[in-house]
């Protein structure tokens, strides 16, 4: 990114409503209420890429079973998804406090998302046989946005990206982010295409500086040799339908699976 | 009612382009050359609550054995699809029953302005295929709470009720199962964004449209 110009796709703004319903402000509001009850393992954030595809079949099947909750809300930006995570989305989740019986007595560790909160002992004190865990805080984050940033280069819009995924790292630094790539749309070659995949090529390049921040690319495929994308993938040439979500979200839990495992602190131990 | 001219819901207007890839013309020629080799007894056309039914079982269980072709388009306004049935979305189908929801992203325009869209649509399926039936469904209510829109679409709904009470060609069916609760809410259960129909929202709307689109079809097989 040039100097010290702002970037305006890293600018957290709020969607205004102009239909009359208010709709993107009570999805907000269930998505801040959502982290308080859910404790999730994985959390998802972006647009309705992300956001349809808890509708169907493929969620339940891949996704519920890692304790995922879905923060997707149809037509956002980067500066959306921004300004919903610095206002209040982030905010009720919490790691579990862990436990570890020593000869002298319980030892507690603590961290927090935000590093200042105090929990007193009082409140975790439960009889445990050693080396059980509560089932463990946010492991990992996936994010989804940038092809709606109609008013942004490409640049822009993967420095918007970045922003996320830097914000995501400083607030939960024991957290992973996996940036999946923009698809491509329309029926064919279209400037979007390009757009799409040169945001692509900056995050290729800018998120591995980024230690937890990894990029995923899960658009193979879906261009033919004809240069056509089938509305069996695309059922407007830009949303997946259910064998569109079927491609994707194999690589996808697969590297969620993966890094769920590789977490050596927190096992998926019973609760007692 | 005012006339098409001065009735911007009734007037046909293609979607324009405003993103860069074209998606809107894409979907209607693809719905023109799609329809060319298929035969279809009902015509789904209207906006994305038509659209996203294609996309879950409940299509491939209740519709497709009707021999339904789906024309949603997500976004679209009465004057969309009045667009696009106008310029050869009709042209090779004679369906028995037209499936018209239509109506809630008429942004701006006053209720008679959409409900005078929606009659536009009647009229214009009437003048292409005289012995189709069309059954509009009512516009579902929106948004989390009370709200403007939703008193909006009730009234359309009202308004198109009393339209078409007269003509034997037409109906509406309210597919509304209940989705406000007593303290007036929507639950994101039923409509995740409080627009949009999750599968179980659509199961909720889709058992008694299919029930009575059957009524439909044994009667226009009567004919």
């Amino acid at each position: 990114m040039s100097g010290d110009e702002i970037n305006p796709a890293a600018v957290a703004q709020a969607v205004e409503d102009v239909q009359g319903d208010d709709r993107w402000m009570s999805q907000h509001t269930r998505f801040v209420q959502e982290c308080k009850d859910a404790e999730p393992e994985v959390l998802f954030i972006g647009d309705s890429m992300v956001q349809l595809m808890q509708q169907y079949e493929i969620w339940r099947e891949l996704f519920s079973p890692l304790h995922a909750l879905n923060f997707g809300i149809g037509g956002d930006t980067t500066c959306n998804v921004l300004w919903r995570l610095q206002n209040g989305e982030l905010d009720n989740i919490r790691p579990k406090v862990r436990f570890n019986w020593a000869s002298t007595g319980p030892e507690r560790e603590k961290s927090t998302a935000q590093g200042n909160s105090f929990v007193p002992v009082m409140h975790f004190i439960q009889i445990r046989t050693p080396n059980q865990y509560l089932i463990g805080p946010l492991q990992v984050t996936v994010v989804w946005v940038g092809t709606n940033n109609h008013e942004h280069s490409a640049e822009q819009v993967a420095g918007g990206i970045l922003a996320i995924a830097q914000l995501l790292t400083s607030r939960l630094p024991k957290t992973k982010v996996v940036v999946l790539g923009l698809l491509a749309r329309g029926d064919g070659p279209n400037p979007l295409r390009e757009k799409n995949a040169a945001v692509n090529g900056f995050l290729r390049s800018w998120l591995p500086r980024l230690g937890q921040a990894q990029f995923l690319d899960v658009g193979a495929g879906f261009v033919h040799s004809d240069g056509t994308i089938s509305t069996r993938d695309m059922f407007d040439f830009l949303h997946l339908t259910a064998a569109g979500y079927r491609a994707i979200a194999k690589p996808l839990s697969d590297l969620l699976l993966q890094i769920l495992d590789e977490t050596p602190e927190e096992k998926r131990a019973s609760l007692v | 009612m005012s006339s098409e001219d001065s009735n911007p819901a009734a007037t046909p207007t293609p979607g324009v382009d405003t993103q860069g890839d074209g998606r809107w013309m894409s979907l209607h020629n693809h719905f023109v050359s799609n329809s060319k080799d298929k035969e279809p007894d009902v015509l789904f056309v209207g906006d994305s609550l038509v659209q996203l039914l294609y996309q879950f079982e409940v299509w491939q269980d209740l519709f497709s054995p009707l021999h339904a072709l789906n024309f949603g388009v997500g976004g679209d306004a009465t004057q969309h699809v009045l667009w696009r049935l106008s310029n050869g979305e009709l042209g090779h189908i004679s369906p028995k029953v037209v499936v018209l929801w239509v109506g809630t992203n008429n942004h701006g325009h006053t209720a008679e302005q959409i409900c005078g869209g929606i009659m536009a649509i009647v009229q214009l399926i009437k003048d292409k295929l005289p012995k189709a039936y069309t059954l509009v469904l009512g516009v579902l209510p929106r948004g989390k709470m009370p709200n403007p829109l939703r008193e909006r679409n009730a009234q359309v709904n009202k308004l198109v009720q009393e339209a078409v009470s007269s003509l034997p060609h037409a109906s509406l069916l309210n597919v509304d199962p209940g989705f406000v609760h007593s303290d007036g809410s929507i639950s994101h259960q039923d409509l995740y964004d409080y627009l949009h129909l999750t599968p179980q929202g659509y199961q909720a709307v889709c058992q008694p449209l299919h029930a009575h689109l059957k009524g439909l079809l044994e009667k226009q097989a009567e004919n």
